[in-house]
């Protein structure tokens, strides 16, 4: 039962959920839209999975002292402060939001700045023309990196036009390719799942 | 030991002072290299231009400070221009920090045009649910949408009443870095409800969009922060994105050279062999 009640549940929701997708009748409609809703509040909850997740995994590495333990400190002592913040003050503003647009903004974008250096550094030691295929693979990526900024516009007013085709012709279809391939997985791994065939999900292993 | 021996060696960190003084010169001493306009954004601004007065236009905010750099640029663009032809739009987010973000550029330029929040312009917030919540979202506003961001019932506001299901939306903007983001409203929004959709995506995201852009199932898109840039000069408000044209132009040189060397020592080596 415990093992079969899972796999049922997902099959009759799965299915219904695909049928009520054809049929525009409001009984499927009204239903439909109740199991949407029962999803939503579902997923509402596992922003609190997270957290919990969070604690534990920096509280594990605070009691082991593991590496850099003082860090996982530092982690947990702000995420206090700003649930306090958020849950004591006015939505959508005061100590909260004056955290995030002086913290947690410029953190970030700090964060996601710092990948700008590894690609320099991963331009020169790993961008290299080893094989044929890889050759054609940098020259595309030279004339798009040109290209796409202004400076490609100034050396010659064709640049833009000819990155435009690249991405328009060669991107497209190896893009469509690859999507059509996902998709088709997609679908052979959701109809898995539907069927029971794939039971992961319940932490166990295929039929 | 030639100098083809030293780049084999030599310390990356030299190549990050490269790349620190190739975005901080030209932010100083700017260079003012002109900016072209390309199709696809072009597209996303005769779309707007061809809006009539009063039209209302989704801005879903779908990134967090991490891709900040980036889109926010386009979203203060984009919302310019909105507000210059009096549209009034709708702003949300599938990313919890979306809003907030989206908020700032609100408060930035909204009061330039005296637009009135609720009346022309309204922030609904963080929506959980991702497709599930987009497909919600098109049949019936109101299963979802109780109250805004700021948690004002969003009944008494003239736009929140406005805004019923996808019928009343006449154009969707999703400002978006991942997942949930664009693909999303493609698939669960305008597939099922016709409404058109343009995006503005990190740079890493621009070529996936390609195929959707060829397929019409997105009207156009702004590209990373060169797309913002094109924006910003077509609605002649050249602010951060067209400042950081420069920086990026000699940035990506500099990127090119360093493949070249790269390269170079690679040759060297096969050589030596």
């Amino acid at each position: 039962m415990k093992r079969t009640l899972p796999i049922v549940i997902v099959f009759a929701c799965g299915f219904f959920m695909i049928i009520a997708f054809f049929i525009p009748l409001r009984g499927f409609q009204d239903v439909s839209q109740t199991l949407q809703n029962w999803y939503i509040g579902v997923i509402a909850f596992f922003v609190f999975i997270g957290i919990f997740n969070l604690v534990k995994v920096n509280v594990d590495k605070i009691q082991r002292r593991l590496r850099d333990w003082q860090y996982n400190v530092i982690l947990l002592i702000f995420l206090a402060i700003m649930m306090i913040a958020g849950f004591v003050g006015r939505p959508g503003g005061g100590v909260f939001l004056y955290l995030f647009e002086n913290f947690h903004i410029p953190l970030g974008a700090t964060m996601f700045s710092l990948l700008a250096f590894f690609v320099a550094s991963a331009a020169f030691r790993a961008f290299r023309a080893r094989t044929p295929e890889a050759t054609l693979l940098l020259i595309a990526a030279v004339l798009v990196m040109i290209g796409r900024v202004p400076i490609g516009y100034y050396i010659w007013h064709g640049f833009p036009d000819l990155v435009e085709w690249i991405m328009t012709v060669p991107n497209t279809a190896a893009k469509r390719g690859i999507l059509f391939g996902a998709d088709l997985g997609l679908i052979s791994m959701a109809l898995r799942v539907l069927l029971g065939i794939e039971r992961s999900y319940m932490g166990g292993g295929k039929e | 030991m030639n100098i083809l021996d030293r780049l084999v060696k030599f310390d990356r960190r030299i190549l990050f002072v490269f790349v620190a003084l190739a975005v901080i010169i030209p932010l100083l001493i700017p260079i003012g290299l002109p900016v072209d306009i390309t199709r696809p954004v072009k597209h996303v601004y005769d779309r707007v231009e061809s809006l009539p007065e009063g039209s209302i236009v989704v801005v879903s905010v779908d990134y967090d400070p991490g891709s900040e750099a980036e889109l926010y640029p386009a979203t203060e663009a984009f919302l310019e221009h909105c507000f210059r032809k009096n549209l009034r739009v709708y702003m949300m987010g599938l990313w919890p920090a979306g809003p907030k973000l989206g908020n700032m550029a609100l408060e930035q330029i909204a009061p330039k045009y005296n637009k009135e929040y609720g009346v022309d312009y309204i922030n609904i917030g963080y929506r959980p649910g991702g497709p599930v919540m987009l497909v919600s979202l098109g049949r019936n506003v109101a299963d979802l949408v109780r109250t805004d961001y700021a948690g004002t019932p969003i009944d008494s506001l003239p736009l929140g009443r406005a805004v019923k299901s996808a019928r009343d939306m006449d154009l969707v903007m999703t400002l978006s870095a991942g997942d949930p983001g664009v693909l999303h409203w493609i698939i669960y929004f305008s597939a099922r409800y016709g409404t058109p959709i343009a995006t503005a995506t990190t740079a890493i995201m621009a070529p996936q969009q390609y195929p959707y852009l060829s397929s019409r199932q997105l009207i156009g898109l702004l590209g990373g922060l060169k797309g913002a840039a094109e924006y910003e000069t077509l609605v002649e408000r050249k602010a951060r994105a067209v400042a950081g044209m420069d920086s990026q132009s000699i940035v990506h040189l500099l990127l090119v050279a360093f493949i070249i060397l790269g390269n170079m020592v690679l040759l060297y080596q096969r050589r030596k062999k």
